[in-house]
């Protein structure tokens, strides 16, 4: 009987043969924490190793500092310092600090991660990098204590679902809104507990970054892991910054042809329109056309599912093709992922055009997805976004998101409502 | 864990409520478990009042996925020092669970629970009695009962253990 990706991977952290639903210790290849969950780690290892704890593996060990990068805050900025100064006294080499960007995508930048390796990290959206065939998954702060011990943590082996996707985008439309599509359809625990992998030639041909759009929503369906196995430039990508091992990994570890699903779907996106996760849930999907005209406060670009170099020349087209301004009254913000997708803008010119059209341009992080940093909403605002939650109040007690395509949100910001980018992209 | 059977009233929320709901972004930036309590529910309307009224000993009852979103183990700490002593929901979002199991924290799943919520046949403020050991769910106030399954395999373990940290002390002893 043949094996799906996570059965593969799982067999090589664990050294054995394993099966689905089994509980499996596995070795780690990184455990990670951030600025959030980073300090209550170091906190609670020093407390449940009296201070005379020593992590397994230094070099397997990363800090990454995102959720309020710069700190806004003193409480934040002595967590911050909890970690650097943990990080001295382990001789933890891998921090990287406020000045990086998103975690898991300065660790992909970093080439800290190959397909099949098993990562943890304080990030419930860790799983993007099933976006290059890693199993990498969100976790408590005790899971990561867990595994500085011996460097090992259990998991059970999951069901895997495929789902295949043929066709191409129409203008105007992208990855995004076959994600929010399939959240939409499979709703908020459609992957429950599984893995899912993903083909067709939509996936064959699609782009890193839209493949970690893909990856990235996974959690918002409760799935495991979305794994894709890294082919043509992606591949290249990889290779070039992870090296030539990823070459093997993709061998050994792609599913076999006869692999066993526990359930098959497949998706066509000839006919896909612009969608948006209407308020107050992810799942609460409607095609852009159906709520367009609706008034919106604050429009904001980026964060972990779509704030790469890609999506954010995608608003630059809209905002080319529009040939204006954001709307009066309107707050429009853009966030790159990483200080590498923000030199790439400052040199394709983007950041001097999207300023003089009115949009604040922030550095990299993810404090746009909270409440307690720059661009939080007041009670009753609308906002619309390319984060990947909008549960009542995530960014502001009161306050409503939808979630949209880097496209559907720079057309909302240019016209100041809710607006189908293909009305301006034609 | 202990085997006895547990009092108290219950807090009922639906299906999906998220990390945010459940422990606010706001609050990330806190490092001391039993500080957690005070923000429980703050920004879900309708729950604002749950940290300020809750006593020791009620109950969360929940639908499906409860606990999706987030990694933050604050969502767990938060409910376990306030004194809830189980979460009732038919069922747990992945991480939320791995949260619970790896702090002893119990947690039953309950066939039926989500349908019965949007029923009313189980609403705030009901008396509730839960026997952990048996998974027996008595509804006091309007006599219904429901049948909620523990965990088990390995996370049995890791509870009977106390959490995941203890486990793998005691491992370490054992070896």
């Amino acid at each position: 009987m043949g094996k799906t990706m996570i059965e593969k991977i799982i067999r090589r952290a664990a050294g054995r043969e394993v099966k689905v639903g089994e509980r499996v210790w596995c070795r780690m290849d990184l455990s990670t924490a951030r600025d959030f969950g980073g300090a209550n780690c170091v906190l609670q290892f020093e407390e449940v190793t009296d201070k005379k704890g020593k992590v397994w593996d230094p070099d397997k060990v990363a800090f990454t500092f995102d959720l309020q990068a710069p700190s806004h805050s003193e409480k934040v900025s002595t967590n911050q310092k909890i970690i650097r100064e943990f990080a001295k006294k382990q001789g933890i080499k891998k921090v990287f600090d406020v000045d990086w960007g998103i975690g898991q995508h300065v660790l992909l930048e970093n080439g800290l991660v190959k397909p099949g390796d098993v990562i943890l990290g304080t990030d419930s959206h860790m799983n993007l990098l099933g976006a290059v065939g890693a199993f990498a998954t969100g976790v408590g702060n005790t899971d990561i204590v867990a595994s500085w011990f011996e460097g090992t943590n259990w998991f059970r082996v999951p069901e895997t679902m495929k789902i295949t996707v043929n066709g191409k985008f129409a203008k105007g439309v992208c990855m995004r809104d076959l994600l929010t599509h399939i959240v939409g359809t499979l709703g908020a625990d459609g992957m429950f507990f599984l893995s899912t992998e993903f083909y067709g030639d939509t996936i064959e041909r699609s782009s890193l970054s839209e493949r970690i759009t893909l990856c990235s929503m996974v959690t918002e369906m409760s799935g495991k892991i979305g794994l894709i196995m890294p082919n043509g430039k992606v591949l290249d990508w990889l290779v070039e910054r992870a090296g030539d091992e990823v070459l093997d990994r993709v061998k050994t570890l792609a599913a076999d042809k006869d692999a066993v699903y526990c359930q098959e779907l497949e998706f066509n996106v000839d006919n896909l329109e612009p969608m948006t996760s209407c308020p107050d849930a992810p799942d609460n999907v409607k095609k852009v056309r159906e709520v367009a005209g609706e008034h919106v406060d604050q429009v904001h670009i980026g964060s972990c599912s779509n704030g790469r170099f890609e999506d954010i020349s995608a608003a630059f087209e809209v905002l080319k093709k529009a040939n204006s301004r954001v709307a009066p009254g309107m707050r429009a913000i853009i966030t790159p992922a990483t200080r590498e997708v923000m030199l790439q803008c400052a040199e394709a010119g983007y950041i001097q055009k999207f300023l003089e059209a009115g949009v604040i341009f922030t550095n990299p992080t993810c404090a746009l997805c909270t409440a307690e940093h720059y661009g939080a909403l007041p009670s009753g605002d609308v906002g619309m976004s390319t984060t990947n939650r909008n549960f009542i109040g995530k960014v502001g007690k009161g306050s409503h998101t939808y979630l949209a395509s880097p496209m559907t949100a720079m057309a909302t910001a240019i016209r100041g409502k809710i607006t189908d980018p293909r009305d301006i992209l034609g | 864990m202990e085997n006895k059977v547990l009092r108290g009233k219950a807090w009922v929320f639906g299906d999906d409520i998220d990390t945010d709901l459940i422990y606010h972004n706001k609050y990330l930036a806190e490092t001391d478990p039993k500080k957690m309590p005070q923000y429980s529910f703050e920004y879900l309307p309708g729950k604002e009042n749950f940290a300020k009224e809750v006593k020791e000993g009620d109950f969360v009852v929940a639908g499906t996925n409860f606990g999706c979103g987030s990694s933050r183990e604050h969502a767990v700490y938060c409910l376990k020092y306030a004194g809830v002593p189980v979460i009732l929901a038919e069922s747990f979002s992945r991480i939320y669970y791995r949260n619970a199991i790896n702090n002893g924290y119990p947690v039953l799943f309950v066939k039926g629970l989500s349908q019965a919520i949007k029923d009313g046949k189980i609403k705030d403020g009901d008396d509730l009695e839960v026997d952990l050991e048996k998974g027996e769910i008595r509804d006091l106030t309007n006599g219904n009962s429901f049948h909620g399954d523990a965990v088990a395999d390995l996370e049995m373990d890791i509870m009977k253990a106390g959490g995941l940290i203890e486990y793998l002390k005691e491992k370490a002893v054992s070896k």
